[in-house]
């Protein structure tokens, strides 16, 4: 449905999307998955027709973007990353006026509005201003309003962001329906647990470009099995990544905020290393052992974890 | 166009639901020009200097003074009254008076002798401004008198044996000098006098403002009380400069829209960005025109004036034109909400001065009042005030129109330009 090929924009001299190509196939759920700063941002605004790419071409059932936007962006639903409401008006209202900038009117638009409130669990409050709702409230309506005119698919960008946890599996089983319902959705997050669990596909994206890019079985088995080993302590981080690097069974170390990293191979090697690093007498204040995860593809990727 | 009226409607519902903005702004011409009649109109007209004249010499020339602020002439500023001295000074005390005059003992009789003479003037310091015209107006006549007194110092000593007491009854040949010696002087006098170089005119209600336009009617003034006629000789300027204010608020909405990030998602769905603009445009314009039909409800309703209804509807047309485009183009310049609010209220203040808004134009200085053609705001309080106190027809207020509808345009096309590059810009923000 998407075939996104050799993105690239520049604000000055920051080139903030440096050639970007994926393609999202009708019906899957794709994640674009990435630290702040990646451009997942400006690649979801160039793909929703907000920002003209300096280079690339976006296809979307193979009509150019470019060329037929209005056509293209009438097929698409947007939800971003803050919620964009009018607060004076209720979500009926809210909702009625965004049907209608996608051509829907009278029976085919209320139809849609119910449907749209039912979806994310507001119907009992759909009379209310919108300045009455809490956050959670505000981040469902905000993905109806990309749902409501049913687009064929639907760019999110990160629309968990700064929410409480039960707003988010809210929001979560929302686009998990969405994507059962069959409708494309490209869906941004730096959350490693949501494209965990929503998506079928997943491209890790750091400085403007795409790292990795596959379904969660295929990008773990990039990663080749490996663990890894966390240390933290009152020492020179650098230095212990020194000593630490030479012990046997570690096929890399990365230090970085304080605390270094090590990645082993899997099926006890990490158990082992263990007893190796309590040997060395350090002043450790924790250590922890991770499975293989995409934390630990991306840290093997960009030699940094994903939350910092 | 059903889009655009979706989004005109979308705009219109907003405001309504937080109308306090537009309420204000509309308040605003109707609070400003009630204040000030009520603050210069009360009991019919411009408050009265309360003066009170204690006359210890009793003299002809004492009782002409202090008539003087009891005459038809002066019956307009002041309310004169002669009273005891014991009297004036309690009334003063009591707040009843804003100045007390007093004409000393043998003030006639120094006058007629050329000998100086100081009248004594207490002002009530509580009392604002009123003492001080009362001041000024009897140093006036000081001056008044003692011109007089010099210029007929000589027949005043013809006449001085003649007002004594113990004389006898005058002569006719007596009388024919010193009415003979009086002309001498006053003709002498009056080729450097005559005609007076400086006169002082009022044109607050019954005449035509200099400069603006009229035609058509003899007059549309109205017959009310001088409140209602000091409400319209300042409501025009105030309502225009009101207007332009309703006009920034509809305007400043794509500044809100863009901070709200509905701008970024209107324009991620399939909806040109010329039509956004165009859409908030037409709000803009919807609000304006609104906000003109209640404020020319007031007056019909509290003022009772009466104008041509053909050219009200013209001149506001053009007027909702030029305040669209002018907003439109201060939006489109500013690259923040918080710069816009700026330069907008720079601008609308600045023409609010310099177009008449707050004073009226002939009131304003030479350079003011040639630079003043610049700002749309002149040219609709010039067309309001022609149609409000010459009764122009469609004809009188023709030209303040056109020059309104074409500033309107232009700046329109400028702001429209600037606003959709605003609007991509933001929405790609």
């Amino acid at each position: 449905m998407f075939q996104v090929r050799g993105l690239v924009k520049s604000y000055g001299p920051l080139r903030a999307v440096d050639g970007v190509s994926f393609e999202v196939r009708k019906g899957e759920l794709y994640g674009l998955l990435g630290p702040n700063g990646a451009g997942k941002t400006t690649t979801m605004s160039m793909l929703s027709g907000l920002l003209a790419p300096d280079e690339g071409t976006i296809l979307f059932d193979g009509a150019d973007l470019a060329v037929h936007p209005l056509e293209i962006k009438a097929q698409l639903g947007v939800v971003p990353q803050e919620p964009a409401l009018y607060d004076n008006l209720t979500a009926r209202e809210n909702l009625s006026f965004w049907a209608g900038l996608y051509r829907l009117e009278g029976k085919r638009l209320r139809g849609a509005v119910d449907r749209a409130l039912e979806q994310v669990g507001l119907t009992d409050r759909a009379g209310d201003p919108v300045k009455h709702y809490s956050g959670g409230m505000k981040r469902r309506l905000n993905l109806a309003l990309g749902l409501v005119h049913s687009p064929r698919a639907v760019l999110m960008d990160e629309p968990t962001v700064g929410i409480d946890p039960q707003a988010r599996l809210n929001i979560l089983e929302a686009v998990r329906q969405v994507a059962r319902s069959g409708t494309t959705v490209i869906y941004t997050t730096h959350y490693l647990e949501e494209v965990e669990q929503l998506c079928d596909r997943i491209g890790i994206m750091d400085h403007g470009r795409i790292l990795a890019e596959g379904t969660l079985d295929e990008l773990i088995r990039r990663v080749g099995g490996r663990e890894t080993v966390t240390v933290r302590g009152a020492f020179d981080a650098e230095a212990v990544r020194a000593r630490l690097a030479a012990l046997p069974g570690v096929q890399s170390a990365a230090s970085e905020n304080g605390r270094v990293v090590l990645s082993v191979e899997s099926g006890g090697s990490a158990v082992d290393l263990l007893g190796r690093v309590l040997a060395e007498g350090l002043p450790l204040e924790g250590i922890s052992i991770q499975p293989p995860s995409l934390n630990t593809l991306f840290l093997n990727l960009t030699g940094r974890e994903l939350r910092d | 166009m059903r889009l655009l009226l979706l989004l005109v409607a979308k705009d219109l519902r907003r405001k309504l639901r937080s109308p306090l903005g537009l309420i204000g702004a509309l308040a605003f011409p109707v609070v400003f020009a009630g204040m000030i009649a009520l603050a210069f109109g009360k009991d019919g007209g411009v408050p009265k200097v309360r003066m009170l004249v204690v006359d210890e010499d009793g003299s002809l020339l004492a009782s002409g003074l202090a008539s003087a602020f009891g005459s038809r002439q002066a019956a307009s500023v002041f309310a004169g009254r002669t009273v005891s001295e014991a009297e004036g000074r309690e009334l003063m005390e009591n707040g009843k008076a804003d100045a007390l005059l007093t004409i000393p003992r043998g003030f006639g009789r120094d006058v007629l002798e050329a000998r100086p003479v100081a009248l004594r003037l207490v002002r009530n310091p509580s009392e604002g401004i009123l003492p001080e015209i009362a001041e000024q107006t009897v140093g006036a006549l000081a001056d008044i008198l003692d011109g007089g007194r010099r210029l007929l110092d000589r027949p005043m000593q013809t006449l001085r044996p003649l007002l004594d007491d113990r004389a006898a009854a005058p002569a006719d040949a007596d009388v024919a000098a010193v009415s003979l010696a009086f002309k001498r002087a006053i003709e002498g006098a009056s080729k450097l006098v005559l005609p007076p170089a400086i006169t002082l005119e009022s044109d607050l209600f019954a005449t035509s403002a200099g400069g603006s336009p009229s035609g058509g009617r003899a007059s549309a003034k109205p017959s009310g009380s001088s409140l209602s006629a000091i409400f319209l000789a300042v409501f025009p300027g105030v309502a225009v400069y009101g207007l332009f204010m309703v006009a920034d608020q509809g305007m400043r909405d794509v500044m809100t829209e863009r901070t709200l990030g509905t701008l970024r998602r209107q324009l991620a769905g399939p909806v040109r960005a010329e039509a956004v603009i165009a859409a908030k445009a037409a709000y803009t314009a919807i609000v304006a025109a609104g906000a003109l039909i209640v404020l020319a409800l007031v007056v019909v309703a509290f003022v009772r004036a009466s104008v041509s209804v053909p050219g009200f509807a013209l001149l506001s047309s053009a007027l909702v034109v030029a305040v669209t485009g002018t907003t439109s183009m201060v939006y489109g310049l500013a690259r923040t909400e918080r710069e816009a609010s700026t330069l907008g209220n720079m601008l609308f203040v600045a023409m609010g001065f310099l177009g008449g808004g707050f004073i009226r134009i002939e009131g304003l200085p030479a350079a003011v009042r040639h630079v003043a053609p610049v700002t749309p705001l002149y040219w609709g309080v010039q067309g309001y005030r022609a149609l409000l106190e010459s009764g122009a027809s469609v004809a009188g207020v023709a030209r303040p129109a056109a020059i309104l509808a074409a500033m309107g345009v232009a700046f329109l096309a400028v702001g429209m330009a600037a606003l959709r590059r605003a609007a991509r810009t933001g929405a790609s923000a």
